[in-house]
């Protein structure tokens, strides 16, 4: 399997929300930066910080693009969260019931022993689409 | 050498051409169409992006310092994590990130995405990467 290949297993797995086999993913020590700034440390702060967006969100991470020279891979992601619920605390900022956000992001992901130890993320474009009002 | 290696090599033949105030050298890795997507400017075209980067160079010191790269010549890619240092020769109130003043210096880590095609840059573009305070990048 090569490395991009696996890169969309992972994917895959985060979008079904599949918990137990995103925990192989990772490595015990692993540091996410996502978009926002905010820091999440280790596989179960991950796994609990998503649990909570998408309680709050519908969302699809589609791969734009990804590539690797070994140690390190690099990925620009696309996605829309609708929001199915008021969410007054969400990472990017506030959303309302039937809000949209489209983020596209670049990602840098460091890889030892076949797990992702450093995960950073940079927004490259953010653009809200807000329900109308009733 | 790999052949990411020797794009690497390529690379940083690029961004010392460009720390150095080589236009010619640097602006050669452009394609005449390029699209550039920066922090500071969003403009089509070699000739523009050097007009934008002549400006530039008048009013600051710009540095770029390669952090991580991740090359894939098989497809034409490139991608880089930059540290970016300006330091400012005057005043530049209008600089589209923000004014800067005489003396002020400035840094940024950029992720920056780079598309390739007959040895040039077709496009590049460049995201902020903006870890909150505190956290070690």
């Amino acid at each position: 399997m090569t490395p991009e290949q696996r890169f969309a297993d992972y994917m895959a797995a985060f979008n079904r929300g599949d918990e137990a086999a995103l925990r192989h993913y990772y490595a015990d020590d692993v540091r996410l930066v996502i978009g926002n700034g905010r820091e999440l440390l280790g596989p179960k702060a991950i796994i609990d910080f998503y649990r909570g967006v998408k309680a709050k969100t519908q969302r699809t991470i589609e791969i734009v693009q990804c590539f690797t020279d070994g140690e390190w891979l690099a990925a620009e992601l696309e996605s829309e969260f609708l929001a199915i619920a008021d969410a007054p605390d969400f990472a990017s900022g506030p959303m309302r019931r039937g809000d949209r956000l489209y983020i596209n992001s670049f990602v840098l992901y460091e890889s030892r022993d076949d797990r992702y130890a450093r995960i950073r993320a940079a927004v490259f474009k953010r653009e809200w689409r807000r329900a109308q009002s009733p | 050498m790999s052949t990411s290696e020797v794009l690497r090599g390529w690379f940083e033949a690029y961004l010392e051409a460009f720390n150095g105030g080589d236009f010619d050298g640097f602006g050669s890795y452009y394609a005449d169409d390029v699209i550039f997507q920066g922090q500071a400017a969003q403009v089509v075209g070699r000739t523009t992006v050097l007009d934008f980067y002549r400006e530039v160079k008048r009013r600051l010191d710009e540095r770029l310092e390669l952090l991580t790269f991740v090359g894939a010549p098989a497809v034409g890619r490139l991608a880089v994590e930059m540290r970016t240092t300006l330091i400012a020769r005057q005043d530049w109130l209008e600089l589209s990130t923000g004014p800067i003043r005489a003396g002020e210096r400035r840094q940024s880590v950029n992720f920056i995405f780079y598309d390739i095609a007959d040895g040039r840059f077709t496009r590049i573009r460049s995201a902020r990467f903006s870890p909150l305070p505190g956290i070690r990048p």
